[in-house]
C-alpha cells in the first residue's frame, strides 16, 4: 500500500439546514484496496459518498487527491479527477443493448460523408473488449436489450461503463449486491477483486458484512453521522464490526 | 463477434418471436385484409389504381408517424399534429396566394413554422412542466383557433404544380410521389433512430428518464427536439394534404392525431416508452390505410371508420400488453380472474349498469307518447 492515500477526506461536515448528516468524518482510500463503508440506515454512508463524488459539497472539510487539496463543484468535476460511482439502480436504460448502455452519454462516433454518426460497430467491439479484459465477463449476446441480462451481468455493464474511462482511479459502489442472489453476488465480488487487482481504489457500501469481510481490506464504520472506527478485516471479525455499527462498545463503556 | 452462442437454452417460440412482433403483427393483419378482400371484393380492391390510392393515403401519414414514433418512445405524446399541419399549410397558402410569395420559399417557410410550433409544444412541456397529454391538447386548440382566425372559413385553392406533385403526383414507376416522400422520411427516421445521438437518447429517455439523467443526457433538450421533429413533419403532411386536395381549409385533417398515434402503436412502439419501431410504424400506416380503403371498397358507411380505427388500436395495444406479460401475474387468461371475488363484484356492477339502461329504455318505450319532430 502506498504511503499517500489516493483520496482522502478530512474533517468532512455536512449540514442540511439544522440537520447534521456528517460530522467531522475522515476517510482515506489507497490504490489497490477495497474500503467498505458500513453503518445503519441514516448513519451518513450515502451522504459521505455523495460528497466524495461531488454530488454534494461539504459544509466543512476538504478532499485531497494524491495529497493535493481539491474541490468538486459537481459530479463532472469528480469524474474528471477519476472518481466515479456505480449506483444501486445501475442507471441503465433497459431497452438498449449493453454496448449502447456502456457508452450512453459518451457515444463513439465516426464521419460518414462529413456527417457525424454513431459508430455502433466500434462501440460493440469495445464493450466486448472491456468486459472481457477488465472484468472477465463474456455476454452471450450483445444484441439483446439489457433487461434480458441477469443482475450480475447488468452490474458488469454498469461497472464496465465506469472503468472504460482511462482516468478512473476511485470507484464507489453503492450496495452492489443488495438485489442479487448468492451466485450473482459471488460473481460481483469477483469483479470487485479484479478491479482491486488492477490498482483501483474501490469504495464499497454494503449492508452485508459477509460480503464486506470477503472482499474488503478495511472497514469504515459510520454511526449517527460520525466515523466510529476503521477496522482491518484481517484483524477484526463480523462480531466486532457489528458491535461498532450498533454502538455496543460505547454503551458498555 | 458473438461466437459464444449458448445452445442448451432455447426460449419458447413466443419469446423468440417477440422482438419481431412489431413487424409480424401488422403484417399479419395486412395479409388478413388482402385475403379477406380477395374473397369479398377482389375486382375493385386489386385494381392498380386502388393500390396506388392506398399508397397515396398512407403517404400522408408517414412523416407524422415517423416523428410520432420518437415522441412516443420518449414517453410523450403529441395531440397537436393535425392543427400544426393545417396552420402551417394555411400560413403558406396565404403567403403564396395573397402576398405573392414563391412556392419555393413558401414550402420551407411552412416546414419552419411547423418546427417552431413543435418547439412551442416542447417548451410548454419541459419548461412549464405541463404533462404532454394536456400540453399538446391545449396547444391543439390554440393552433386550430389561429387557423380558423386566419382563414375565416375561406378555402384557398389552386396552387403551383410542385405542391400538387407533392400531394398526388405520379412517378414514372408504380409509386406515387407522396409515397416516395413518405418512404424517404421513414428511411431518414430509421437512420436517425439507429445512428444519431438523438435517436439513441430517445430510447434511453423512454427506457428510464432517471438513468438518462444520471448519465448526463440532456433529457429536456432531447424531448424538445422530438416535438420539433414532430411539428416539422406535421407541416410536411400539411403541405402534402394541401397538394392532394389542391386546396386548404382550416377544418381539414380532423382525424390526423388519433390516426397517427394508432399507426405508431399498432406498429409496436410502446406507449410506456423505450421501445421504438420505425418499420412497425410504417406497417401500421399501411395497415390503417388499407383498412379504411377496404371499408370504402366494401361500401360500408363512412361513419364506421372511427369505430374501426378505435377497434384496431385497442386490440393491438391489448395484444402487445399481453405479449409483454404486463398482465400475466399468474391470473391465467383475460377472463380467468372473473371468478375471484373482486372479479365477481365487477361483473355484478356491470350487470347492474346494463340492467338499469335496459330498464330505463323499457320504461321510456312503454310510456312513449306522440313523436314531436325535432325540425
Amino acid at each position: 500500500m502506498a504511503d499517500t492515500p489516493l483520496v482522502q477526506m478530512r474533517g468532512i461536515t455536512k449540514r442540511f439546514g439544522g440537520v447534521t448528516a456528517l460530522q467531522n468524518v475522515d476517510l482515506s482510500a489507497y490504490a489497490g484496496e477495497v474500503l467498505a463503508i458500513v453503518g445503519d440506515n441514516g448513519a451518513g454512508k450515502s451522504t459521505l459518498i455523495k460528497v466524495l463524488t461531488g454530488v454534494y459539497q461539504p459544509t466543512e472539510g476538504d478532499i485531497y487527491i494524491d495529497g493535493e487539496k481539491t474541490e468538486f463543484s459537481n459530479h463532472a468535476d469528480a469524474a474528471k479527477a477519476g472518481i466515479d460511482a456505480v449506483y444501486q439502480t445501475l442507471a441503465l436504460a433497459d431497452h438498449l443493448d449493453p454496448a449502447a448502455n456502456m457508452f450512453l452519454g459518451n457515444e463513439l462516433t465516426k464521419k460518414v460523408f462529413g456527417i457525424t454518426v454513431l459508430d455502433n460497430k466500434k462501440m460493440r467491439s469495445e464493450t466486448e473488449r472491456v468486459l472481457m479484459e477488465r472484468l472477465g465477463v463474456r455476454l452471450k449476446s450483445l444484441d439483446a436489450p439489457t433487461d434480458s441480462l441477469s443482475g450480475g451481468q447488468r452490474q458488469a455493464v454498469a461497472i464496465a461503463r465506469a472503468v472504460y474511462h482511462e482516468g478512473l482511479r476511485v470507484l464507489v459502489m453503492d450496495e452492489p449486491t443488495a438485489a442479487l442472489g448468492p451466485q450473482e453476488t459471488a460473481r460481483t465480488l469477483k469483479l470487485i477483486k479484479a478491479l482491486k487487482a488492477q490498482g483501483l481504489a474501490v469504495i464499497l457500501i454494503s449492508h452485508s458484512l459477509d460480503d464486506v469481510f470477503e472482499v474488503a481490506d478495511r472497514v469504515h464504520v459510520q454511526r449517527r453521522g460520525q466515523c466510529v472506527g476503521v477496522a482491518l478485516t484481517a484483524e477484526s471479525s463480523t462480531q466486532e464490526v457489528l458491535g461498532m455499527i450498533v454502538g455496543a462498545k460505547e454503551d458498555a463503556a | 463477434m458473438n461466437t459464444a452462442v449458448d445452445t442448451d437454452y432455447k426460449p419458447p417460440l413466443s419469446e423468440r418471436l417477440e422482438p419481431y412482433m412489431a413487424v409480424i403483427a401488422p403484417l399479419a393483419m395486412i395479409i388478413a385484409i388482402f385475403l379477406f378482400m380477395a374473397v369479398a371484393s377482389p375486382d375493385r380492391f386489386y385494381r392498380i389504381s386502388n393500390l396506388e390510392l392506398i399508397l397515396q393515403d398512407a403517404a400522408l401519414y408517414m412523416p407524422m408517424a415517423m416523428a410520432m414514433t420518437f415522441v412516443i418512445t420518449q414517453r410523450g405524446i403529441d395531440l397537436s399534429v393535425g392543427s400544426v399541419a393545417v396552420l402551417s399549410a394555411i400560413i403558406m397558402a396565404f403567403l403564396v396566394k395573397q402576398y405573392g410569395f414563391s412556392i419555393y420559399v413558401g414550402i420551407p417557410i411552412a416546414l419552419t413554422i411547423g418546427a417552431l410550433l413543435g418547439l412551442i409544444n416542447g417548451l410548454v412541456i419541459t419548461r412549464f412542466n405541463v404533462p404532454d397529454l394536456i400540453g399538446t391538447l391545449a396547444m391543439d386548440l390554440v393552433y386550430k383557433g389561429l387557423a380558423l382566425l386566419l382563414a375565416k372559413g375561406l378555402v384557398l385553392a389552386r396552387f403551383p404544380d410542385i405542391l400538387t406533385e407533392m400531394g398526388r403526383g405520379q412517378t414514372p414507376f408504380f409509386i406515387p410521389t407522396p409515397a416516395v416522400i413518405g418512404i424517404l422520411t421513414m428511411v431518414a427516421g430509421y437512420y436517425i433512430l439507429q445512428r444519431t445521438h438523438f435517436g439513441r437518447y430517445t430510447v434511453a429517455i423512454g427506457s428510464s428518464p432517471e438513468s438518462a439523467e444520471l448519465t448526463g443526457i440532456g433529457v429536456k433538450r432531447h424531448k424538445v427536439y422530438a416535438y420539433v421533429l414532430c411539428g416539422a413533419c406535421a407541416a410536411l403532411a400539411g403541405l402534402m394534404l394541401t397538394g392532394k386536395q389542391n386546396a386548404i381549409q382550416a377544418t381539414m385533417a380532423p382525424f390526423f392525431n388519433l390516426h397517427v398515434i394508432a399507426a405508431v402503436v399498432v406498429g409496436g412502439t410502446s406507449l410506456f416508452g423505450g421501445r421504438a419501431s420505425i418499420i412497425g410504424s410504417f406497417s401500421g400506416v399501411l395497415l390503417l390505410a388499407m383498412m379504411l380503403n377496404a371499408l370504402v371498397t366494401l361500401r360500408i358507411e363512412f361513419f364506421w371508420q372511427p369505430v374501426a380505427s378505435g377497434f384496431v388500436i385497442i386490440s393491438s395495444v391489448a395484444l402487445y400488453a399481453w405479449i409483454q406479460k404486463k398482465d400475466r401475474d399468474g391470473a391465467g387468461g383475460w377472463f380467468a380472474d372473473l371468478k375471484t371475488s373482486e372479479g365477481q363484484k365487477l361483473v355484478r356492477f356491470s350487470a347492474l349498469l346494463i340492467g338499469t339502461l335496459i330498464a330505463l329504455l323499457a320504461i321510456g318505450g312503454v310510456f312513449a307518447g306522440d313523436i314531436a319532430p325535432s325540425g
